[in-house]
């Protein structure tokens, strides 16, 4: 619990989260005022994918900002080399500090979409469930690039070094994952098209939009290929629901294992 | 004495009407009245099946209901002339293994008008066979959903029937919306198709108009097969957005007038195969993944005065280069800021061809699962990359591209990002700076 309060009141006076916040609201807002013009049946799903499009865009970038700056703080304070030496092992204080940053970063963007549902419900028709399933797939999403971001700045040892790493992982998950699948797509056939699917499911990105447009009943599966059923060997909320628990698990682990302590 | 009265309690419960306000025979009531007549049904549920054979009018009211059998259609309309109004339709036969196909009301003669029908658990919703100048109006169909295919039929089914009015119906969940097969000279305006397979299956049809109707949430929004003549105007194509989804689909389909429809968020927009001499006309073709899929079996299409703009991929020719014309009469369409095009005359016409080429023709005609790749940032990189490498091909070539000239706002943004720099300025100075 102190762990939950301290970084509450550390992220309270900094700058990141409330510029990742007003970000998020702006970006709501706006999509907000030029979905003016849908149906009132439609409206509410045109809303939702076309604000997850837009937040997709940054939301993975400042999300690893945001965890590896402050699993970073804790080194450049020196507290970091104090609470191992008194009382916790590295595995207890990375777990406890990814659920603080975890929990300090998802509850108030939950509470901003929860007042956002009510200028939703004024201008729409809207589907409790499926706005759920909406925030359940940001919420997962910002999840796996958190931990991704502690991952980073366990390892780091300068802000320079937590930059650049994170640039260069959001360059991959955003660019070079789907670009190396899509040079490999000539070559794949029955044979392999399962491993292929494993590799595109992979990106967190993408389980997360498939889980999304699947679950809103806007991606339909009806009469699928059987090259397209051997590609969906599992239900896109299980290929979700791995990812996030693989992202969170390996980015965890080796947070552990490639732990450094000193920050420069 | 107690044992009796509970006795003759028991027996009244048991004996006594079981269901109630289901007593009276609604198809005595038809064959008793006469030619012309009127017959007002109450608020409740009638058993079916009925088969009506003369010209009357069945009105119903708030909570009218005909319940088939579940052996047949509900209702068999075998007159001309016949009225069915405010009545609720439900349980046809939902057998697949008949050689007749079930419905909720099954229409086999003409001038007849079918208004404010509620249907539901039935194969087909209406169909008519062999029907002409019947009138169908304020019909809500309310399919199983799921898109479960082959355990239900077609909102509407039209087989055979021409010079049909089909107006203001609603219809969500079946297997296809409105399924036209050999039918000629229809008009159908303003209904609403939704979560169905296909909102229009539509083969074997000429000459039919569809103004102001409403797709959303099929798998496909209107497949046009295999018919001529048809003109298509102002209907909206929206979120059709499945794998392979499309908003309208024309195979082998010839001379049709596609005007002035909304093609958003679909899959594909317009995807074109083995289809000649269409007119595709100020339609509005925006946010789908790809604006218009034109496979090269298709030849002498028109494309002018169209709105493309914020597509995934504007335009895609597959199979080869089909000889398609993207301008008539020197007016092309407006691709948006797909491209950057000069008017330094200010007509309003690009001062040169607007060229796009692209390199995901081959990955689209070899490998379906490129669609999934479509919504990814990556494809942009992946275009450039073979742009650079003089893989990429040249999709179509619109000589005279419509360029729109937004309001001047050339003072805003600059005064904004004035603001914005002065403001971040003075943030900046004013905070003390952290170690």
């Amino acid at each position: 619990m102190n762990y939950i309060w301290k970084e509450w009141k550390e992220s309270v006076r900094s700058k990141g989260l409330w510029l990742s916040l007003g970000i998020m609201i702006i970006v709501s807002l706006l999509m907000l005022s030029r979905s003016s013009d849908f149906s009132l049946d439609q409206g509410f799903y045109l809303l939702l994918v076309n604000l997850f499009e837009g937040l997709i865009y940054f939301v993975p970038i400042l999300c690893l900002f945001l965890g590896a700056f402050s699993i970073f703080q804790e080194k450049e304070q020196k507290t970091l080399v104090m609470l191992l030496t008194r009382q916790e092992s590295t595995l207890s204080f990375l777990g406890k500090k990814s659920l603080a940053i975890q929990l300090v970063l998802l509850a108030p963007i939950f509470v901003w979409f929860f007042i956002y549902l009510i200028p939703l419900k004024m201008n729409f028709i809207v589907d409790l469930h499926h706005y759920f399933l909406f925030l359940v797939a940001l919420l997962g999403f910002i999840l796996v690039f958190t931990q991704i971001g502690v991952f980073i700045g366990s390892i780091s040892t300068s802000r320079m070094q937590i930059t650049g790493i994170a640039v260069v992982v959001w360059f991959y998950f955003f660019f070079l994952h789907d670009f190396i699948l899509l040079s490999v797509l000539p070559t794949i056939t029955h044979d392999n098209v399962q491993l292929f699917s494993v590799a595109y499911f992979l990106n967190p990105i993408q389980a997360v939009r498939m889980f999304l447009e699947s679950g809103l009943g806007l991606y339909s599966f009806g009469n699928m290929s059987r090259l397209l059923e051997s590609f969906m060997w599992l239900s896109p909320s299980i290929f979700f629901g791995v990812n996030l628990l693989f992202w969170i698990g390996v980015s965890f682990a080796l947070a552990v294992l490639l732990h450094r302590k000193e920050g420069s | 004495m107690k044992k009796i009265l509970s006795l003759l309690f028991l027996f009244v419960l048991f004996i006594g009407p079981c269901r109630p306000g289901a007593t009276e025979n609604l198809q005595s009531m038809i064959d008793e009245a006469s030619d012309g007549a009127t017959i007002q049904l109450e608020s409740k549920t009638y058993e079916g099946n009925i088969v009506i054979e003369k010209p009357i009018q069945l009105i119903g009211q708030g909570n009218t209901t005909i319940k088939g059998d579940g052996t047949g259609n509900v209702i068999s309309v075998r007159a001309e002339g016949v009225t069915l109004e405010n009545i609720g339709v439900e349980n046809s036969s939902m057998d697949r293994n008949s050689s007749e196909e079930y419905a909720a009301v099954k229409v086999y003669t003409n001038g007849n008008t079918l208004r404010k029908l509620t249907i539901k658990d039935s194969f087909h919703g209406i169909y008519l066979s062999k029907a002409h100048h019947n009138t169908i109006d304020q019909v809500h169909v309310q399919g199983s959903g799921d898109e479960e295919i082959a355990g239900q039929g077609n909102g509407l089914h039209i087989y055979y029937s021409n010079q049909n009015t089909i107006t203001n119906n609603e219809i969500e969940g079946t297997r296809d919306g409105m399924f036209f097969d050999y039918a000629d000279g229809n008009i159908v305006l303003n209904n609403k198709i939704t979560k169905t397979r296909y909102g229009l299956h539509y083969m074997y049809s000429n000459e039919n108009e569809f103004k102001n109707n409403i797709f959303t949430f099929n798998t496909g929004g209107a497949a046009v097969m295999h018919s001529n003549g048809l003109t298509l105007e102002n209907n909206q194509f929206i979120f059709n957005y499945g794998h392979r989804s499309f908003g309208l689909l024309l195979l082998s389909a010839n001379d049709n007038h596609i005007e002035n429809n909304t093609f958003y968020m679909n899959q594909r927009g317009l995807y074109i195969d083995q289809a000649t001499r269409n007119t595709i006309r100020n339609n509005h073709i925006y946010q789908n993944q790809i604006g218009i899929e034109l496979w090269a079996s298709s030849s002498d299409q028109i494309f002018t005065q169209n709105v493309i703009s914020e597509n995934t991929i504007p335009a895609v020719t597959l199979g080869g280069t089909g000889n398609n014309a993207w301008s008539k009469e020197a007016i092309g369409n407006d691709w948006g800021n797909s491209f950057p095009i000069l008017d330094l005359d200010q007509n309003n016409i690009g001062d040169h061809s607007a060229i796009f080429q692209s390199s995901l023709y081959e990955l689209i005609e070899d490998q379906e699962l490129t669609y999934l790749f479509l919504k990814s940032p990556a494809i942009s990189i992946y275009e450039k990359m073979n742009e650079l490498l003089n893989k990429s091909k040249i999709m179509f070539e619109d000589e005279h591209p419509l360029v729109s000239h937004p309001k001047k706002q050339v003072v805003l943004w600059p005064v904004v990002l004035l603001v914005l720099g002065i403001v971040v300025m003075m943030k900046m100075k004013s905070l003390p700076s952290k170690t």
